[in-house]
């Protein structure tokens, strides 16, 4: 079967539901080394060059055709918006300076992934025609300080309207959710582009490997694992700390309080969080807790607390304690074990020395330096250090870059991408860089760098931001993951 | 974003040590930002900030490095003394622990710090008053016997804040000049005048992030 991309993109709402997962589903297998979420199996291996041109011919083949019959001027004029946003140069010199050496990697494929991944999204995309953000770059300097006031105002609000989902969407999601053998991967395809706010507490859980996808097993193994936990608060929290884990308490003591905004003042949460991070800890001894998973358990609490609230509620103002005794524990049992198997995937990042971030940043370094020498040049001449702004990055998931709906948005996709979402960060956060490109290139000092590094302007972001960091992230993936000379081969 | 105060005559890089929640954090927003913020998140890894203040009526620019309190963190944040010509080194006077650890971050220092660099002791949280657990002349006896300044600070309420830094960037300036003085005999006068020099060669590799630079000394003095 032809896929016709172009279309597939573009009238997505006229397929009924069914056909259009079908038609993806055969997409996506097709190519299922390339599905986002996944990397590249080999690309961390030194076989890497030799395998790098089979999978992006796989691509291109699948792809080029329908690239050709349905070039649409609205999705060429969003990837190149797209482009501008992360101010790459424009595309005809852009891929000749990246790959000087390659000719294989035309920036047909290179483009047609990006277009693809922006298909794939099309409700978060629709978004851009709605938002003022958008609209109209000349309309910028009156309209954004009324946007920055409107999200202002949002700001400490949880997002719960639907509007900036498609409903077709949410109609696929509740049909997949029902069906009484889930396939992950159907569930994963369909998340990777934003899960809508009313299926996300149960998307998640099961998107985490916390839920079995057999539908009649999943509410006894919520209940089982709601008692295992109320069990280990028993067994650790609840009798005399062992010595050996005062510190650890303590530490978490001193954090959680430092946590802003009224929600998390609240003792009733504090608690709740302090027990889910000691207990995390005391049962990872290799890396214990370390300053800033805190940040790491919000987003979890808080699409969790949704589940408990009508839609709409502004969770900064409410009272947590006003929720059932029993409703609490299933929040925090099920915030713990989403958690748990969150950071399983990335665990070296909180051992001894931080391993695992010390060898991210030194990938984003290489990285950079392949993508966009300019920049790269830039920091180097004024001292910056990758270590300085990105080792945040990475250690809290840019939790701390991000408005908190951001985040969550930002973890439907990692947790979309399942095992490999560290790899995927890496790219995650190369995007983030590349999108500052142009106000950094503008600050002449090492000062003028770390500050604006340190303080990146992200609180008008909206999930179509995220939308489109992630598509980018994407394209870099693919375009860079397994290229020749790739950055692990160097080693 | 637009940085100010470009001019300088002297650039120091400074550091913030101590225990996690003795409140480096908010020192370091007190001085720069006259800020102060009850629940200021813990730090991840390090944190950059500068202001400049005249000392002896020369513009000394501080570039202030906030590190993380964690242990877990010592291994990234230790780079950062590298090239550091002074720090200081903060407890909570309202907790003894944090107290206790001023001798590991001693050690912490004489291990990866310069051996010229000026240290300060800084009793931090003098508000609380009423849970005071490390007396203030235990602490004058401590920092004596290790050849420490040593100062009792408030973030929250300002008090001392702007002479910790003060005195440390003064003791700073005046070793540095002395320093220079020593070296210059002679024809090296000459030399130091033509450009800025560093001191420290450790992180000498740019203009900019050279800690210990001095500028227009020279000629400044002859002017
Ligand atoms: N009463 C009082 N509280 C303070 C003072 N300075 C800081 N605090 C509070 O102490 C807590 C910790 O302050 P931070 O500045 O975040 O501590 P830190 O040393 O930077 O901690 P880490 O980043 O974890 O290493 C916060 O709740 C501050 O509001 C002070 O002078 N007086
Ligand atoms: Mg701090």
């Amino acid at each position: 079967m032809r896929l016709d991309i172009g279309k597939m993109g573009d009238h997505v709402q006229k397929y009924a539901s069914d056909n259009d997962m079908n038609l993806k589903n055969s997409f996506w297998k097709k190519n299922i080394r390339n599905l986002p979420g996944r990397a590249s199996p080999k690309k961390e291996s030194k076989s890497v060059s030799s395998s790098a041109s089979t999978s992006f011919d796989d691509f291109q083949e699948s792809v080029s055709d329908a690239w050709e019959i349905e070039a649409e001027d609205e999705i060429l004029r969003i990837s190149a918006r797209e482009c501008a946003n992360s101010a790459h140069p424009p595309a005809s010199s852009c891929y000749r300076n990246r790959f000087p050496y390659d000719v294989k990697i035309s920036k047909r494929v290179a483009h047609s992934a990006a277009v693809n991944v922006i298909n794939n999204h099309k409700a978060s995309i629709e978004e851009i025609h709605k938002s003022k953000n958008y609209s109209n770059s000349d309309l910028q300097g009156e309209s954004s300080s009324q946007t920055y006031k409107e999200s202002r105002h949002t700001e400490n609000r949880i997002n719960f309207s639907n509007s900036e989902v498609d409903t077709n969407k949410l109609t696929k999601f509740q049909v997949l959710l029902e069906s009484n053998l889930l396939q992950l991967e159907d569930l994963k395809k369909l998340s990777w582009s934003g899960v809508p706010v009313e299926v996300r507490p149960m998307t998640w859980r099961l998107l985490a490997g916390y839920l079995p996808t057999s539908s009649e097993r999943r509410q006894q193994a919520l209940d089982r694992k709601r008692i295992d936990y109320a069990n280990l608060v028993k067994q650790y929290y609840d009798t005399d700390k062992d010595e050996v884990y005062k510190d650890t308490y303590r530490q978490i003591h001193i954090d959680i309080p430092r946590m802003s905004t009224p929600l998390f003042q609240q003792t009733t949460v504090q608690e709740m969080f302090e027990r889910i991070l000691f207990i995390w800890a005391i049962r990872h001894p290799a890396s214990g807790y370390v300053q800033g998973m805190n940040d790491l358990v919000t987003p979890f609490y808080v699409v969790f607390l949704q589940e408990y609230l009508p839609i709409g509620t502004n969770i900064e103002k409410l009272d947590v304690s006003s929720i059932s005794k029993k409703n609490r524990d299933s929040l925090e049992a099920d915030s713990f074990w989403c958690l748990s198997k969150f950071l399983d995937g990335i665990q070296d990042n909180y051992i001894f020395a931080q391993l695992g971030i010390q060898y991210k940043v030194n990938q984003l370094k290489e990285l950079i330096q392949r993508i966009d020498g300019t920049l790269h040049g830039h920091l180097m001449k004024h001292g910056i250090d990758y270590l300085q702004f990105s080792f945040r990055w990475m250690n809290n998931l840019l939790t701390r870059e991000l408005p908190l709906r951001c985040s969550i948005r930002l973890w439907d996709t990692y947790l979309a991408e399942s095992d490999c979402f560290a790899t995927f960060q890496l790219y995650v956060c190369a995007a983030f860089l590349l999108h500052w490109r142009q106000e950094l290139l503008e600050e002449k000092d090492f000062q003028g760098l770390m500050i604006m590094l340190q303080n990146l302007q992200t609180q008008n972001w909206t999930d179509t931001d995220i939308s489109l960091l992630v598509a980018e992230a994407y394209r870099l993936k693919f375009t860079f993951a397994d290229a020749p000379n790739h950055l692990t081969t160097k080693r | 974003m637009g940085t100010g105060d470009e001019e300088y005559d002297y650039l120091f890089k400074v550091v913030l040590i101590g225990d996690s929640g003795v409140g480096k954090s908010n020192l370091l927003a007190r001085f720069t930002r006259n800020e102060f913020n009850l629940e200021s998140k813990s730090t991840i890894g390090v944190e950059f900030a500068t202001r400049s203040i005249k000392v002896n009526k020369k513009i000394i620019k501080a570039q202030i490095w906030d590190t993380a309190g964690q242990e877990r963190y010592r291994a990234i944040t230790s780079a950062y003394y590298r090239g550091a010509v002074g720090a200081l080194l903060v407890y909570d006077i309202a907790k003894q622990l944090t107290y206790q650890n001023v001798e590991r971050w001693l050690s912490e220092l004489r291990d990866h710090a310069d051996q010229n660099i000026v240290i300060m002791l800084v009793g931090n949280k003098s508000d609380l008053r009423h849970l005071r657990a490390v007396p203030a002349d235990e602490a004058t006896a401590f920092a004596e016997a290790n050849n420490l300044s040593f100062i009792e600070t408030s973030a929250l309420d300002s008090t001392n804040v702007e002479t910790a830094f003060e005195n440390i960037l003064t003791e700073i300036h005046r070793k540095v000049s002395a320093r220079q003085m020593d070296s210059m005999d002679g024809d090296e006068i000459d030399k130091v005048c033509m450009k800025p020099i560093r001191i420290d060669a450790t992180t000498a590799n740019t203009n900019d992030s050279a800690a210990f630079q001095i500028k227009q000394f020279c000629c400044n003095a002859s002017a």
